[in-house]
């Protein structure tokens, strides 16, 4: 293989695709995407809910959220070719207590100051909108603009197009250390001995990504969090809206397909000491909490068939949200990682400005709050 | 949640599961056996003809009764069985998940033992999904538990054990079986199973394949073709069949869900994706066990012998035998299930192309390709002689572990010796007394008693026959040949039930002179052939 | 590591083949010729393959198709079978209802309006 690129990037998941689509796009000649499995869009890209939120975002995160929403999405099927699946149909986060619609105020304030169209609504609006609810809920934060998507295809969809743009990927690739010379960080280490050099280093591994950083001086908190997620069998339209609830008991949506993906957790799941690389499975409390959840809010739903559970890993940081651009004292290196689990919405948005920052164009929002310096303010 | 606390779990309450559960309660263990099922014996129930083996592997028993016994002998140790149970999860530190009714319980145990056997597999024709193409296994479902006749005119897709035996089922439930076809070059299973479909007129098409099942709504019909080497129809070979239902008979797939959502090591062997695992089902995960078929597609004699091997690992594994007890009874297991990978058959065997017995005696290439050896073929083998008093005639003409016949035989007439899958041999110069015994001990149903009257200028042959209703004695009808042809006027002389015949009733018929070394199915003269 | 430009340069472009239209897996309606396309546009696993067409996703988990399905991308990619990847599997082993998967806690009574007697 040849061992030299322009562009290197470590990961294959939606950002790491997204980036590559959009650099070889801008022009880019030569790109290299090194993924650790066997599989594209193995880890958290594929192993989400399929959210595509603004609404109950921090305040750092919204406007990549909002761009994502507003430039991305409405557009992303025509440009890949394939069905993402895009529905922008709102999401209603529901309450059943008034505590739940305190916090949920709390919460649609904070977004509508920074010019999010979401807005409180009542029990009868929520019915109104949408009649499958349980009676219990009596009132939800709804934001009209949120939607979901189907990440499988989303993240393939930008492989899929990069690769016929000529970027090269490689499978069973993982990233042992990255080297600097004269200065920038310019190689990668593989852990068959291979070294591949490039003038920039894009690091967008999910929770690997840290200890990638580490071999050159950097250091994100973060920790890894597995979640899990149920599908459904086929069933008969229902409803468009994606759900979520003040409580965090579960959250999802019906896919285009029919299924149902619910994310839900029973608790022991965030402590569980598991290698990720090897076993991926829930708690065996997770389903009959998921199930309980989930009827709890649709209640027709009791009959629905389980036909498959999964669990995905969350990079999570010491702050909950991700680590976008340049760190000053590594040049060369870019880092998108950290991405709290809610990166599937926002990953058109950040791999394009991944992309600019590669190309040190102005990037559509300032990201400066995600910038890898906060960490060292915090503690400071 | 509440979780309860069990000492050894034991998945799938079929033969490998039971034998473990069985072995590892007689060391003192206190085992659970879930099942989904509403019956256990997983697919023993459904195996209504005899098995293969020697005595210590219950051979010549037919397969629903070595299940009741197994159930007998687990219900007097102890063990207790949970039927319609079914096991959606197992997770870490050995806990599973149970769907009870409309319940779902969490136990954990300090071993868990999965036995939850195989699946089967399909192929893809051209009308694969129209209702009426079904599975070999299925079909056997319908009949054998369910009393439900899977169809009227069948195809047999699969030539191994499980198509020639259900093929046979289903012309005893009364279908018709139009073809049995594989796309191999030479048939699968076993030559005496093989015998027992072509002698009732059923076509073997080997080198061909299903090119399209017909219908819109359901199967109304088939067509095959022969295929090349490199498995590509050969245009202009196609056969129509009319047909209602299509059995599929293509292999089974371990059904290792459970383990590997555990996340125990696999492997990719011919015996299927299966666990890594020691000779004992000891899989990468201390505790975790896997036996029968999950481990490996066998026969169901061998899971019941790898069950117990599993059962009495887990009582060493929990400390209530020692280690010494266990390598004894390990020797001893390994050597009984040593005896039934042995021969044509024998896994180290798979995909090779044999050509002479061990005794070399060259393999009868029509019994490979259409099911039934020559009439001068079966001349070469021990288990036939000329004589003109009555005598066996064994139709056993591959290495396979089993010698029932030796055994039932008390006049010395038949010899297999010490080696379990050497030919039988019919005894030149013993006495035989007529009493059928050796008939209805053959699983594979193989074995005639000739005899001749010169005088007369006819001769008789006493075959294996379990069809009903039976023919009556003075009844008129044809003496088949071994690929179902008539070929000669036949009178029912003799129709022998008995318990000790379990099942298989003799019916001698009398042939002309000259017939008797040919003839090897009766029918009457009014059924359609 | 696996170069997949060089695997797809291997294998070139997509051949139609007369039976593409045969169904592989039933439960999602996927076809053979869907699958070996995939393949050509740089599937390359199991696991990308269910998750791009959704073959062996739904009732029976690929219990039917999943071994097919390995063979035909085996066979498209030109690599022996074991070199492929297996469907991960996960719990429910067998379709779960919603509410049944929800009694789990050992000492609840069923919930109101159910029809558990």
């Amino acid at each position: 293989m040849k061992k030299t690129a322009d562009v290197i990037i470590i990961g294959g998941g939606i950002v790491g695709c997204a980036s590559a689509y959009y650099l070889a796009k801008a022009g880019v000649k030569d790109i290299i995407v090194l993924e650790a499995s066997r599989s594209i869009g193995h880890g958290g890209s594929s192993r989400n809910g399929g959210g595509v939120r603004q609404s109950g975002r921090d305040v750092r995160e919204l406007p990549i959220a909002m761009c994502a929403v507003q430039k991305f999405w409405p557009s992303l099927s025509d440009e890949l070719g394939v069905d993402t699946e895009y529905t922008r149909q709102g999401n209603i986060r529901m309450g059943k207590t008034e505590a739940h619609l305190r916090k949920l105020d709390t919460l649609t304030t904070n977004c509508r100051n920074m010019g999010l169209d979401v807005r409180m609504i009542d029990r009868k609006e929520v019915h109104a909108i949408n009649p499958y609810l349980s009676d219990q809920v009596i009132g939800a934060s709804f934001c009209p603009t949120d939607g979901h998507a189907n990440p499988l295809t989303t993240t393939l969809g930008y492989y899929i197009r990069a690769l016929e743009k000529g970027v090269r990927f490689y499978t069973n690739a993982r990233v042992m250390a990255l080297e600097k010379v004269r200065g920038q960080v310019r190689k990668v280490r593989m852990e068959d001995g291979a070294v591949l050099e490039a003038d920039t280093i894009l690091l967008a591994a999910g929770y690997a990504s840290r200890k990638i950083m580490n071999t050159v001086g950097l250091e994100v908190p973060m920790h890894d969090e597995i979640d899990c997620c149920l599908v459904t069998e086929m069933e008969p339209k229902m409803f468009p809206q994606m759900l979520g609830c003040a409580d965090a008991d579960f959250y999802g949506h019906q896919t285009r397909h029919g299924s149902f993906v619910f994310g839900a957790v029973a608790g022991p799941e965030m402590l569980m000491d598991e290698d990720t690389d090897k076993v991926n499975f829930a708690h065996a409390a997770t389903l009959g909490a998921s199930c309980r959840a989930i009827e709890g809010y649709v209640p027709l739903l009791k009959n629905a068939k389980i036909v498959r559970s999964w669990t995905g890993w969350c990079d999570c940081t010491s702050d909950g949200v991700c680590v976008l651009g340049r760190p000053e004292e590594t040049p060369g290196l870019v880092l998108a990682c950290g991405f709290n689990g809610h990166g599937f919405g926002t990953a058109p948005a950040v791999g394009y400005m991944m992309a600019q920052t590669i190309l040190g164009e102005q990037t559509l929002v300032d990201l400066s709050p995600l910038r890898y310096e906060r960490f060292q303010e915090m503690i400071g | 949640m509440k979780i309860e606390r069990k000492e050894f779990i034991v998945v799938g309450a079929g033969p490998a599961g039971l034998s473990a559960a069985i072995e590892a309660a007689r060391s003192g263990v206190s085992v659970t056996v879930f099942d989904e099922n509403a019956r256990p014996g997983g697919q023993l129930f459904k195996q209504i003809h005899k098995f293969f083996g020697s005595k210590e592997h219950m051979a010549k028993i037919r397969g629903f009764r070595i299940g009741e016994e197994l159930l007998r002998e687990a219900e007097e140790k102890g063990v207790e069985v949970v039927l319609n149970a079914t096991v959606i999860g197992l997770y870490r530190e050995k806990e599973i998940q149970v769907q009870i009714g409309t319940e779902v319980h969490h136990y954990k145990a300090d071993a868990i033992l999965i036995a939850t056997g195989a699946s089967e597999n399909m192929v893809n024709f051209r009308g694969w999904t129209l209702p009426g193409v079904i599975g070999a296994g299925a079909a056997q479902t319908m009949m054998n538990l369910y009393h439900v006749k899977p169809g009227n005119r069948i195809l047999m897709l699969g030539s191994g054990n499980v198509g020639l035996v259900v093929s046979y089922q289903l012309m005893q439930a009364g279908c018709e079986v139009v073809a049995l076809v594989d796309a191999a070059p030479r048939i699968g299973g076993y030559g005496v199973h093989a015998s027992k479909v072509a002698r009732c007129g059923v076509p073997f098409y080997l080198s061909h394949t299903i090119k399209e099942a017909e219908g819109t709504d359901c199967v109304r019909g088939v067509t095959i073709a022969q295929i090349d080497a490199k498995y590509q129809f050969i245009p202009g070979t196609e056969k129509h069949f009319d047909v209602d239902t299509i059995c599929v008979a293509v292999g089974l797939s371990p059904m290792t869900q459970l383990l590997k959502m555990d996340g125990v090591e696999m492997a990719d062997t011919r015996g299927g994706y299966i666990p890594a695992c020691d000779e004992t089902g000891a899989t990468s995960i201390p505790g975790i066990f896997a036996a029968g078929d999950v481990a490996g597609i066998e026969e169901a004699s061998s899971a019941m012998i790898e069950g117990r091997m599993s059962g009495e690992a887990v009582a060493a594994y929990l400390g209530y035998a020692s280690a010494d007890e266990k390598a004894l009874r390990e020797k001893e297991l390994e050597e009984s299930l040593g005896a039934l990978r042995q021969g044509m058959f024998a896994p180290k065997n798979r995909g090779k192309k044999l050509e002479k017995t061990d005794e070399g005696i060259e393999l009868s290439e029509m019994l490979l390709e259409k099911g039934y050896i020559g009439d001068d073929e079966i001349k070469r083998f021990p288990g036939y002689r000329a004589e003109i008093k009555v005598h066996p005639v064994l139709e056993c003409t591959q290495n396979i572990p089993c010698n029932p016949c030796q055994t039932a035989c008390r006049k010395d007439c038949i010899s297999i010796g010490d080696n379990i899958t050497s030919l039988p041999i019919s005894v030149k110069d013993s006495t035989c007394i007529d009493c059928g015994m050796c008939v209805a001990s053959c699983s594979g149903q193989a074995i005639f008693l000739v005899s001749e009257n010169p005088e007369k200028g006819t001769g008789e042959v006493t075959i294996p026959y379990e069809f009903l209703p039976l023919p009556e004695v003075g009844e008129k009808g044809y003496g088949l040949s071994r690929s179902g042809q008539r070929i000669c006027d036949a009178t029912v002389r003799r129709v022998r039930t008995s318990k000790a015949y379990d099942g298989t009733a003799l019916v001698t018929i009398e042939v002309p002179i000259g017939y008797t070394d040919r003839a090897r199915f009766y029918r009457k003269a009014d059924e359609a052939q | 590591m696996f170069d997949i430009q060089e695997k797809l340069k291997e294998i070139g472009p997509y051949v139609p083949e007369s039976d593409d239209d045969l169904l592989v897996c039933r439960c999602e309606e996927v076809t053979k010729g869907e699958i070996r396309r995939a393949v050509h546009e740089g599937i390359t696993t199991i696991e990308e393959m269910r998750r791009f067409l959704r073959c062996g996703m739904g009732l029976c988990q690929g219990q039917t198709c999943g071994m097919l399905t390995r063979r035909l991308v085996a066979r498209e990619l030109r690599v022996p079978q074991s070199e492929m990847d297996v469907a991960t599997s996960r719990a429910p082993m067998r379709p779960v209802a919603m509410e049944t998967g929800g009694r789990d806690l050992g000492v609840e009574k069923p919930a109101a309006g159910g029809d558990a007697e």
